[in-house]
């Protein structure tokens, strides 16, 4: 785990629950080997739990990298404290020049902390690597994904959250095994402790398993146009209604039907975005869907980049015209059904 | 218990915003106003100030000399101080040296407990709170859906929102920093006699010069348009032939 002088290193910290990485930490490597190929650099993972032996060798003969297994009393669950400090010093050892991890609860609960403790620039949400002659440069959106930032580190070390969906999962399994080093450490936490993880609450309808999804978003403008996305979503079998975060804020619906980073990930048949802006929030919750039609009034929102059909109207007027153009078409099939 | 909220302007996203090619920067046609985030976050603290003693709400913002009218709307809605930590500078302000100008006001300061929105609405980097927590030596908790004070022991119970609706529930111990994810309240309306008082309420000024001075770990290089991920067909003509061409798509993949 020396970091010689010639390799700047890359760390990646991977993110785990029961025993499985996490999606987001499979799309980090993937992330890490385009800047691996790009700067000629090695990549290193570093995990931390309670007891993962067993996990960080898998892990090594899964990616064929190195891993570096820390292993604490205290790191059962992730807790902001406790990570820091098991990361610390062997971070400081292994001194990489970027740092990644998921854009996830865990990532941006941990990654600015991380950059401050090791000096580093940090950049989160990262969607994009980019280079310009000697360069290197991370792309990620702001303003309701309107406008993109290329953003350079000018300090020898950076931090990185990698966004959701940008990034595919690594396939193949390499034909050598990485190299495993296993730490024991006795951090001891004092002022945070994670006590339990909650499951979440059920609901009655299931977004996963939906093969067309319509989803709600600010532009529905008030709470009584809401049954115009339900009268919608009725003309598909196997159909559910999701939500940006902003029409759940409103309270036009409850957070279960949230989809994006914090909410659910769904990748249905269609997905039909009612005035949803597309911010990177959401769509990395649905990037994954095989078909999107989009619903906004303003001809330059985000969403329209993700969307196979454009409809640049207000869904007030225009969901009710759909639906009167599907009766008259679709009647007789509707009757026969 | 002393709390201080930290609160940002951002462009209404009802404005439109564009790349002002010679400055390198851009161009917003529109109102600011308050972070969303940045609401349910002094939400939170008005809600633990009628729950338990407290001495002082403080709400602050590092921003250009129009921040004012956001910090007077904190004092609206119940702040008891407002502090702007007034910067000059127009184009991109990296949220460590936001975090550090912050941290060096709020060192002197001894605040129990700080809280600030889980991200700006207008950059999304989630960095600046957890940034602060850091520099001060605070646990914190970010994404926080939940909080509960037990003020003799000095603990706080926190539930963060973390994937898929579960919930990652902690115990920390005061002082701490937590950043709000919406949906934990719903923000008041500002009441007509803190609408009044906050009227000629003096707000706390501190030019950014005259504190720490952080030093830029990234500069942005470039701004651009996103590029079209898929090459979206856009549908012509009226509302019905609109509404008529969908439907004709949708029936031809077999999904109607």
């Amino acid at each position: 785990m020396k970091g010689t002088m010639e390799t700047r290193q890359i760390a990646v910290i991977a993110e785990h629950r029961n025993g499985v990485l996490t999606p987001g930490t499979l799309e980090t490597l993937s992330f890490a080997r385009e800047l691996e190929s790009l700067l000629n650099l090695k990549t290193n993972i570093v995990i931390a739990g309670k007891s993962i032996e067993g996990l960080t060798y898998d892990i090594a003969g899964m990616t064929g990298m190195d891993v570096i297994g820390i292993e604490g009393e205290n790191l059962d669950l992730y807790n902001c404290e406790s990570y820091l400090a098991a990361l610390e010093k062997p971070l400081e050892e292994l001194d990489p020049a970027y740092i990644c991890t998921p854009h996830s609860a865990m990532g941006y609960d941990l990654a600015p902390r991380l950059a401050v403790r090791l000096k580093a620039s940090c950049i989160t949400a990262v969607e994009k690597i980019g280079k310009k002659g000697k360069s290197v440069l991370f792309s990620r959106s702001q303003w309701n994904g309107k406008i993109i930032l290329e953003k350079e580190p000018v300090v020898k070390r950076a931090v990185l959250t990698v966004l959701s969906g940008s990034w595919p999962e690594p396939d193949g399994r390499p034909e050598k095994t990485g190299e495993v080093t296993i730490i024991t450490i006795a951090a001891e936490t004092k002022n945070s402790r994670t006590i339990e993880i909650r499951e979440a609450v059920r609901t009655g309808f299931d977004l996963a398993k939906a093969e067309v999804i319509v989803s709600a978003g600010k532009g529905l403008g008030k709470e009584e146009n809401l049954p115009l996305i339900y009268k919608l979503s009725e003309l598909f079998p196997k159909s559910a209604v999701g939500a940006s975060r902003a029409a759940c804020d409103a309270g036009w619906l409850d957070y279960g039907h949230q989809i994006g980073i914090t909410g659910k990930t769904v990748s249905p048949k269609l997905y039909v975005a009612c005035g949803i802006s597309g911010s990177t929030q959401h769509i990395a919750g649905m990037k994954g869907s095989q078909m999107v039609v989009a619903i906004n009034t303003d001809p330059a929102a985000a969403i329209f980049s993700v969307a196979d059909y454009c409809i640049v109207e207000d869904l007030a007027t225009f969901i009710p015209c759909v639906i009167e153009k599907y009766h008259k078409l679709f009647s007789s099939h509707k009757e026969s059904e | 218990m002393r709390i201080l909220v930290c609160i940002k302007q951002v462009p209404d996203s009802e404005g439109f915003i564009t790349i002002n090619e010679s400055n390198g920067w851009i161009d917003f046609e529109g109102s600011y106003r308050m972070n969303r985030f940045d609401e349910f976050a002094l939400e939170e603290a008005l809600r633990i100030g009628e729950k338990m003693p407290v001495d002082s709400i403080d709400a602050l913002s590092v921003g250009l000399p129009r921040a004012e009218s956001t910090i007077r709307k904190a004092l609206e809605m119940g702040a008891s101080r407002g502090i702007h930590i007034i910067t000059e500078e127009s184009s991109d302000m990296s949220a460590f040296e936001t975090a550090s100008l912050i941290a060096s006001f709020a060192r002197e300061e001894r605040y129990d407990l700080i809280l600030a929105g889980v991200m700006a609405e207008d950059d999304m980097q989630s960095q600046v709170g957890p940034m602060i927590a850091e520099m001060l030596g605070y646990p914190s908790a970010s994404s926080v859906i939940y909080e509960e004070i037990d003020p003799e022991r000095r603990t706080l119970f926190a539930e963060r929102e973390i994937e898929a609706g579960k919930r990652e529930c902690l115990e920390m111990k005061l002082p701490v920093l937590l950043t709000i994810q919406s949906g934990i309240n719903r923000p008041r309306y500002p009441a007509l006699s803190n609408v009044l008082r906050a009227r000629n309420q003096e707000i706390t000024t501190i030019p950014s010069q005259s504190l720490q001075k952080p030093v830029k770990r990234e500069r942005m290089v470039a701004l651009r348009y996103p590029e079209a991920l898929s090459k979206g067909i856009v549908l012509e003509g009226n509302e019905g032939e609109k509404a008529g061409s969908l439907l004709q798509i949708l029936h031809e993949k077999s999904i109607i």
